[in-house]
């Protein structure tokens, strides 16, 4: 039933998105519970600056000028967001129009890279090499093993930021520090999903998990395995199907969430007829 | 919780002539004062007048346009703050959030750190001591977002006692509870004070409160307008230098407007 997996390209995708899944599920926790869904959001929109700057650089791969660029855009969110009385709203919204504005204008400097645009808006996973694979399990146990590492502040930093302050830790270089690991996975999972689906990656494994969860720790370790199954079944399933595969993600994670409303909503029946019982 | 055995001498709080400009408010205009250590002190004032800012700058979180600001004998800092508790007004969670009390509680001590690889039981032997006193012990499991008012601001007095503090600051922290809530909140503030010895400053607009529990009062519009003990300061003359409008104390129950130069007393009663 699985031979297709017997083919390389797919082992490839596989590992990718096994990769990519899981972080981002554990990112998606601190993003939700921040408000930051935008903020990943205009990251990235902002990747189509940085595919149309790296091509007209001459990057046949322009992963690295995708990272540079939504790097910069991220830090200048956070930037103007303190030294401006703008809102979080209106600062990303003009983040977003603009870097998608900048991107299609620089594409169409250089037309024969036009047809590659449906790559990044919608993610080629498909095509990855193994080189890529490598750089995203490094990603990957990068961003896990800091995030573990720096969990407890994380946490309190997202409950309270004074809060935070006061028990010592150094709050807008964590801050900084956690968007640039939300870059980084955003960045390398548009590979997989596309610049218009890679949110769904971040923000459904937490909204799936959420509604099974009754703490923090069960809330990480979920939205984490959600993130195995979404991308991983995401994958497998889009081959039989003869579905393009990165909406195909996007489709079983929100099939999840569909059904953890369900199971939910069950296991609030059940708790309200007890009394009764 | 183990009282310190050698008792520090010195102020607790020393601020000399803190001036801050918020855009084009002087907000604190030359505030001089001096909390000795073990008072509960009250810091008073209408809206505006620079309560939250003072307290801002004790936390370091705000910094000085000139003076000086010296906490537990030393300048704001990470290794002086460690030293001290702080109760924010409320703490605006997302429903989404699911930490738990249990897990909220763990951030703050040194031996619960760990506490995403920690088994509940392991973890609640080590909050066993501070918990049990202030009446938290039943909600561990529940979400920090779905407490209401009153036992939230409980949880946050038990995390700030976790970490054995000298100086508890507490930032309106009835704002959102209920009467009755409120009162026992206030007395249990006053029941640690008195048991733990801790310095304690309470920023309220609840007046109240202030002559209930506080042992001095600081009443603050820019700059300190008048300080001593509640029964001195909250007379109408010394409230009216602080708030700008006439004070009438032992009034009915109610929270009207604070500012201005408007001749409208200015609600609280005695309880």
């Amino acid at each position: 039933m699985l031979e297709f997996l017997a083919e390389p390209f797919m082992q490839r995708a596989l590992l990718v998105a096994l990769a990519l899944g899981p972080i981002c599920g554990f990112l998606g926790v601190f993003v939700t519970a921040r408000r930051m869904a935008f903020f990943s959001d205009t990251i990235s929109h902002a990747a189509l600056t940085g595919v149309a700057a790296g091509f007209l650089a001459g990057f046949e791969e322009p992963t690295i000028p995708v990272l540079l660029y939504c790097s910069l855009v991220a830090v200048a969110m956070l930037w103007l967001r303190e030294r401006t009385q703008l809102l979080n709203d209106t600062i990303m919204a003009v983040l977003l129009s603009s870097s998608v504005a900048g991107g299609v204008v620089l594409l169409s400097l250089q037309r024969n890279r036009w047809a590659e645009l449906d790559k990044f808006l919608l993610g080629d996973i498909l095509s990855v090499n193994w080189t890529d694979v490598g750089v995203a399990w490094g990603v990957a146990f990068f961003v896990a093993g800091v995030l573990l590492w720096k969990l407890t502040p994380l946490v309190l930093l997202t409950t309270h930021e004074d809060l935070a302050h006061v028990g010592g830790i150094r709050v807008r270089a964590m801050n900084y520090g956690f968007v640039i690991l939300l870059t980084v996975a955003v960045s390398l999972s548009i590979r997989a999903l596309g610049i218009l689906l890679v949110t769904s990656l971040i923000v459904l494994p937490p909204a799936i998990a959420r509604s099974l969860s009754h703490n923090l720790r069960q809330h990480i370790m979920l939205s984490f395995i959600v993130g195995v199954v979404g991308a991983g079944g995401g994958v497998l399933s889009s081959y039989p199907l003869n579905l393009p595969t990165g909406p195909t993600i996007t489709l079983t994670l929100s099939l999840l969430f569909v059904l953890s409303l369900v199971v939910r909503r069950l296991r609030r029946d059940a708790t309200d007829a007890k009394p009764s019982a | 919780m183990s009282q310190p055995t050698t008792k520090p001498s010195g102020p607790a709080i020393e601020i000399r002539d803190a001036r801050v400009r918020l855009g084009d408010t002087d907000v604190l205009r030359g505030v001089t004062m001096m909390v000795p250590r073990g008072r509960m002190v009250a810091l008073i004032g209408p809206n505006g007048s620079g309560k939250t800012t003072l307290l801002r700058c004790l936390l370091g979180l705000q910094s000085l346009d000139s003076g000086e600001v010296r906490i537990l004998g030393e300048p704001v800092g990470p290794k002086v703050l460690s030293r001290v508790g702080y109760v924010p007004q409320r703490l605006q969670l997302e429903p989404s959030f699911t930490i738990s009390v249990r897990e909220f509680l763990s951030l703050r001590r040194r031996d619960t750190r760990g506490w995403f690889w920690q088994s509940h039981r392991r973890i609640d032997s080590m909050l066993h001591g501070t918990l049990g006193e202030l009446g938290v012990e039943s909600l561990l499991d529940r979400p920090l977002a779905g407490l209401s008012g009153g036992q939230l601001q409980r949880v946050l007095i038990a995390y700030s006692l976790l970490a054995e503090p000298e100086l508890l600051l507490l930032d309106e922290p009835t704002a959102g509870v209920d009467t009755p809530g409120e009162q026992s909140f206030y007395e249990l503030i006053s029941s640690i004070h008195a048991r733990l010895g801790l310095t304690v400053v309470l920023v309220s607009h609840d007046l109240a409160m202030v002559f209930r529990q506080a042992t001095w009062v600081y009443a603050l519009n820019g700059v300190i307008c008048c300080e001593g003990h509640p029964e001195e300061v909250l007379n109408a003359d010394s409230l009216k230098a602080a708030y700008g409008i006439h004070v009438t104390p032992y009034h009915h129950h109610h929270h009207g407007p604070q500012t201005g130069p408007v001749e409208q007393p200015i609600a609280f009663k005695r309880r």
